[in-house]
């Protein structure tokens, strides 16, 4: 039981856990693929290929350093991404940003640092896992509907709205925490006020004539926007929204959200790439045998469960807070109870506080699993990196670090298993006889895989190129791939 | 040549789940967007079916190869 909430752990770190229902709730489709890609490249990755030969074939120190070098960045990569979404839940609710890094990243510390509490990875998940379902069946329960009719009553929507309920509405939000990158565009006329004052600027349409305008609104000031005006970024103040009007840069109707033309398939390949190989790099690394039948079934209902459960949390969330889209969705505005007006206190504080423990407990489970594999794969050093309390703080620590400054945390996991995949994907699916072969073709995929996202910061382009370049992984892994093959063949 | 293991035919069945949903959304006169009790045919297919038939792919066909008798 113990290596089915290891793997589940590994995979199902908070930002992949919530990047589903985020990409359910902000395209239709698209996150529908991206959900099924998170639950079958697990199985895939743990099914296919061959298991590492006996460790007096390849364990050899020149073949493992660079497999732990890059498990080691990996895992740092998936903590920062992992602290720096708890620092935006907890700018989200109006806490500090700090407060959430702190919390989250000394408790992670601490679990993988103190070894008695190194067996409480399964413990963990399941109640992250009871706590996030609690809080999607009172939901359910509250608004008397079933999966079905909820998702049905989303796609039947002629718009989306904001709710009298929505706290844009009653006491209006900071306009700063809004991160995603959907432009601020209004579909009809809506008068905003300004509860507390402050700069807002905007790009007005007269005719077919743009015009920026920057007003200073005095305290509870209000100003009305048309059809076709943007609130541009940079606007901080808190701003109050009116209630049964559309919500800017939310899809037409709920027909088009399910049923939007879905990406190019250069782009959805990539994604699928990516976290093919992304699994096969975290949860096939250092494999020297491989889960028992049973274990990968009940990893699977676990992997199918979390499905389910994203999928019921994104249309639920639709329902009750389709102001999600207002700016676009991100990850941290899915760990706020959405349903503000269905609860009373104390109920309301108690299923928030679930859904954030649900939230710790995910991100402390997969610290565990991930240090876990990391030691499973030192087989020169007896595992004892997983144990080193001065590496992990120093991790922990710079992953806090770095997470005072906001990053998209789903960009950056993607980057991580991107990475960890082209380096070590191809040599643990087909493991060569001689580690420098492993190591040769790693560097080659890491390489070819740098050389593209550096590409990536000047923007990508459209079609098979442009989807390149946005999923490195799409041409990285199988360079490093043909250079595994060439060496396996030239050393036989 | 190598068997083609159960564990091949698997991995295998688990890509055609994936490309099936391609394959669904590709269909000409958009047929995926067909209601059917309520849910759209690409969501019950993509969150649904597929799911639900990987799961029953690594029951049934991941399990692990008998280990060999050893040679003299």
């Amino acid at each position: 039981m113990t290596s089915v909430a290891r793997i589940l752990a590994v995979w199902l770190t908070p930002v992949v856990a919530l990047g589903v229902p985020a990409a359910l709730a902000a395209r239709g489709p698209d996150g529908l693929w991206l959900g099924l890609v998170v639950t079958l490249a697990p199985l895939i990755a743990l099914g296919a290929g061959g298991v590492r030969p006996a460790a007096a074939d390849g364990a050899s120190a020149d073949g493992t350093l660079f497999p732990v070098v890059t498990l080691l960045l990996t895992v740092g990569v998936l903590l920062w991404a992992n602290i720096a979404l708890a620092g935006d839940v907890a700018a989200w609710l109006g806490a500090g940003r700090w407060q959430g890094i702190v919390i989250t990243a000394a408790a992670g510390w601490l679990l993988t640092a103190w070894r008695p509490l190194g067996r409480t990875a399964p413990m963990l998940l399941a109640i992250a896992f009871l706590a996030a379902v609690m809080v999607l069946l009172q939901l359910a329960w509250a608004l008397a509907l079933g999966p079905l009719a909820a998702w049905d009553r989303v796609a039947s929507q002629p718009a989306f709205r904001f709710p009298p309920s929505s706290p844009w509405v009653i006491a209006g939000r900071d306009l700063g925490v809004v991160r995603g990158g959907v432009p601020l565009v209004f579909d009809e006329v809506h008068r905003l006020t300004a509860p507390a004052g402050g700069v807002l600027r905007a790009r007005t349409l007269d005719g077919a004539r743009l015009a920026d305008i920057e007003w200073t609104l005095a305290p509870g000031q209000t100003v009305t926007l048309r059809a076709g005006d943007e609130i541009l970024r940079g606007s901080t103040l808190r701003l109050r929204f009116e209630a049964d009007k559309r919500v800017p840069g939310s899809p037409a109707s709920g027909m088009l959200w399910a049923d939007a033309r879905p990406r190019g398939l250069g782009e959805r390949m990539g994604l699928a790439v990516t976290l093919l190989t992304g699994a096969v790099a975290l949860l096939r690394a250092g494999l020297a045998a491989r889960p028992a039948r049973d274990r990968l079934g009940v990893a699977a209902g676990g992997l199918l469960l979390a499905f389910m459960w994203a999928q019921g949390w994104a249309v639920y969330a639709l329902i009750q807070a389709p102001d999600l889209f207002l700016g676009g969705v991100t990850l941290e505005r899915l760990l706020e109870l959405p349903a503000h007006a269905l609860f009373a206190e104390p109920w309301r504080r108690t299923l928030q506080a679930l859904l954030l423990a649900a939230g710790l407990a995910a991100f402390l489970a997969s610290s565990l699993a991930l240090r876990g594999r990391l030691g499973a794969l030192d087989s020169t050093g007896g595992g004892e990196i997983g144990h080193d309390p001065g590496l992990w703080a120093g991790l922990f620590g710079g992953a806090a670090l770095a997470s005072l400054w906001p990053v998209d945390p789903w960009a950056l996991s993607l980057l991580a298993l991107g990475g960890a995949g082209c380096a070590l994907g191809p040599a643990a699916l087909w493991p060569p006889r001689h580690g420098r072969t492993a190591v040769t073709a790693g560097v080659i995929g890491l390489i070819v895989f740098a050389g593209l996202a550096a590409v990536q910061l000047r923007g990508a382009g459209g079609g098979l190129l442009g989807a390149a370049v946005a999923y490195p992984a799409l041409v990285a892994a199988p360079a490093g791939a043909l250079v595994l093959w060439l060496g396996r063949r030239i050393r036989r | 040549m190598r068997p083609v293991t159960t564990r091949t035919i698997g991995v295998v069945l688990l890509a055609l789940l994936l490309a099936g949903f391609f394959l669904l959304g590709a269909l000409p006169n958009q047929v995926a967007s067909v209601r059917v009790a309520g849910l759209s045919l690409l969501w019950w297919y993509g969150g649904v079916l597929a799911p639900m038939m990987a799961v029953l792919v690594a029951i049934r066909w991941f399990a692990p190869r008998p280990a060999s008798p050893p040679r003299e």
